[in-house]
């Protein structure tokens, strides 16, 4: 059996600006992974270009796109995707392995950004005795070890109940107020409020690109602080 | 400058935690290292006890040995004489020593004690110094005395304690089958070789051996040259000396050299056939762990998309998995060489030999597992590497 060409994406033209929170939404296979994939930088376009931070991703070889995957980009994935031998401060310290940074700063750093995530108290604990919102969060925390200037997370909520999956989305929106670039994949309007852009795709399409309207933003408020 | 301390820190860690599945992995190196130490280290523990022994006995690379009958005949026909030793001594270039020994039995008495040593020997007066045994007490006989037929006695430490017990023996007479003879010295200690007891022994002057013996042939000749250099030249003068007297070759002649050569010839052999087991068996044990590391690459297919993901290289994969399966092999070869040689000292023990390390083929097991571990390693490290990162990732095991 030969392998079939299959076109994820047919013709999108986006533009997003450092410091903003997207969400890409749409049906299953309309194609949000790809699009993800290759902003991400783990696969190349067949056709056209990606840049990212001026530069043209899509004509380096496989070993320059790691280095930019280690530096430049942070992946969270639905399944959380840590590494279960490893422990959670290892797993937050894998990126700095790669790039080359010493032990003691490196786990001063995986260390930090373990506080951040509220992590504090199960750096040492493995995968498997952590919950679903607790190994989310040592994924974040990993996401972020190189100081990206994006982070690109794949329906981090979808194997999340609601209330982890709030404290989630919360988290992402205290890192986006602190200047981190966020890109969002999901199919859950409620999270995709939660952002500050929606590009909806269909079929390999963007069909829509809009800003968050203020409406949604002031019932958010009004949610959470009731009068 | 690559670093490769942090693959080498991944792979270790990933060994440790399949603990079982590394061990049964490491097994086939483990067996086939473990008995290659073995069998080596016991045969250079058996060289140097052989060695020893024939060192002991002060036997030197410069000695050659007589003995009568041809080599390898079932029956051997005494016929080595006193004549052909004096002939010897006389034609045969740079000899230094010749001592011919004359074997019999001997019943010993001294007043009304009376001891069966284990050897009673008609020797040269150059026993002391081909034999590099001397007299403790007392002397030896002189060549003027042997040719004399003196009736005087050496006689061993066993020998002497059974006799004398606390009292010196020097000067004393004792009765050889019923001949009187004087102690004149007291053989220096020699020990066991082979289980014999070398100090229960009374030595005579040759000439005496067929009328206290009752034996006039020549149980073995021994002869030293200057040196060893001239050992080759000196076997071919006996033969043709020896050959003139009797018309025949009906004696064997070997040196030390040649018992050397052959002891050293079946080791080697054995050696060689170890080895060569050897290396069937890591080369079994570096096929089964090129097929587990294949079984990891696939297992692990979602952990390497992971490490693409987040910024490994395909170096860094390739690293992480040849590593792996070298560290297999060398820890293996660790486990092999310290069981190999507790088995070695073990068994050497149990025999009462002392076992040796036996470094070069310590050397060869690391170097042979490091080549294995590379070897096989680098195919399935190869595919790991080369996994495309999206794919791995969609991946479930």
């Amino acid at each position: 059996m030969g392998k079939v060409e299959v076109n994820a994406l047919r013709g999108i033209n986006l533009t997003m600006e450092k410091g903003e929170f997207v969400s890409i939404m749409g049906p299953s296979g309309c194609g949000k992974s790809t699009l993800m994939h290759i902003v991400g930088c783990l696969d190349r376009p067949t056709a056209g270009h990606v840049h990212l931070d001026e530069v043209d991703i899509d004509e380096l070889d496989d070993n320059s796109l790691a280095e930019i995957r280690n530096k430049k980009v942070g992946f969270v994935f639905q399944t959380f995707n840590l590494l279960p031998k490893l422990n959670a401060i290892e797993n937050v310290e894998l990126p700095l392995i790669y790039a080359g940074v010493g032990f003691d700063v490196r786990r001063k750093k995986a260390q930090e950004l373990l506080e951040i995530v509220g992590l504090k108290d199960r750096m040492f604990h493995k995968p498997s005795e952590l919950s679903g919102g607790q190994s989310q969060r040592v994924a974040i925390a990993r996401s972020l070890a190189n100081d990206p200037s994006i982070i690109l997370a794949d329906e981090p909520t979808g194997n999340l109940d609601s209330k982890s999956g709030d404290e989630i989305i919360h988290l992402f929106m205290d890192l986006n107020t602190k200047g981190i670039t966020l890109i969002i994949v999901t199919h859950d309007e409620e999270i995709a409020n939660h952002s500050k852009r929606i590009v909806r795709l269909k079929d390999g399409l963007v069909v829509a690109d809009s800003a968050v309207t203020q409406m949604t933003e002031a019932q958010r408020h009004n949610g959470n602080h009731p009068a | 400058m690559i670093n490769l301390i942090e693959p080498l820190k991944i792979s270790s860690a990933s060994l440790l935690a399949n603990r079982t599945r590394s061990l049964l992995t490491m097994l086939g190196v483990i067996i086939g290292v473990a008995a290659v130490i073995t069998l080596v280290s016991m045969g250079e523990g058996a060289k140097s006890y052989i060695l020893d022994q024939v060192g002991s006995w002060g036997v030197g690379s410069n000695s050659i040995t007589i003995n009568p009958g041809k080599e390898n005949s079932h029956s051997i026909e005494m016929n080595l004489t006193y004549a052909d030793a004096q002939a010897l001594r006389q034609k045969v270039n740079n000899l230094e020593y010749l001592m011919a020994e004359f074997v019999g039995l001997g019943r010993l008495s001294y007043g009304k004690k009376e001891y069966k040593p284990g050897f009673t020997l008609g020797v040269s007066a150059d026993y002391p110094f081909a034999y590099k045994q001397g007299a403790a007490e007392g002397r030896f006989f002189t060549h003027a005395e042997d040719a004399g037929r003196k009736r005087l006695a050496v006689i061993g430490k066993t020998v002497a304690r059974n006799l004398f017990g606390e009292f010196s023996p020097l000067g004393e007479n004792i009765k050889i089958n019923g001949i009187s003879f004087k102690v004149v010295g007291v053989l220096e200690e020699k020990g066991t070789m082979m289980t014999y007891d070398m100090d229960d022994m009374v030595l005579i002057p040759s000439t005496l051996s067929e009328l206290v013996l009752g034996t006039n042939k020549i149980w073995e000749m021994f002869i030293t040259v200057n040196n060893e250099d001239q050992v080759p030249q000196a076997v071919q003068e006996i033969k043709k000396i020896l050959i003139a007297r009797h018309r025949k070759e009906d004696f064997h002649i070997h040196t030390q050299q040649g018992m050397i050569d052959i002891i050293n010839n079946i080791l080697n052999a054995m050696t060689g056939i170890v080895s060569a087991i050897a290396a069937i068996s890591l080369l079994v044990g570096g096929i089964g762990i090129m097929n587990i590391m294949l079984v990891a690459v696939t297992e692990r297919t979602r952990e390497i998309g992971i490490r693409k993901a987040i910024g490994a290289k395909q170096r860094d994969i390739f690293f992480q998995f040849v590593f792996e399966s070298v560290l297999i092999t060398m820890s293996g070869a660790l486990i092999g060489i310290t069981l190999g040689t507790l088995a070695a000292w073990g068994i050497m023990t149990w025999l009462k030999m002392s076992a040796v390390v036996a470094w070069g083929a310590v050397y060869m097991a690391c170097l042979v597992a490091f080549l294995v571990g590379t070897f096989f390693g680098v195919y399935p490290a190869m595919r790991a590497s080369k996994l495309d990162p999206v794919e791995a990732l969609r991946f479930e095991a």
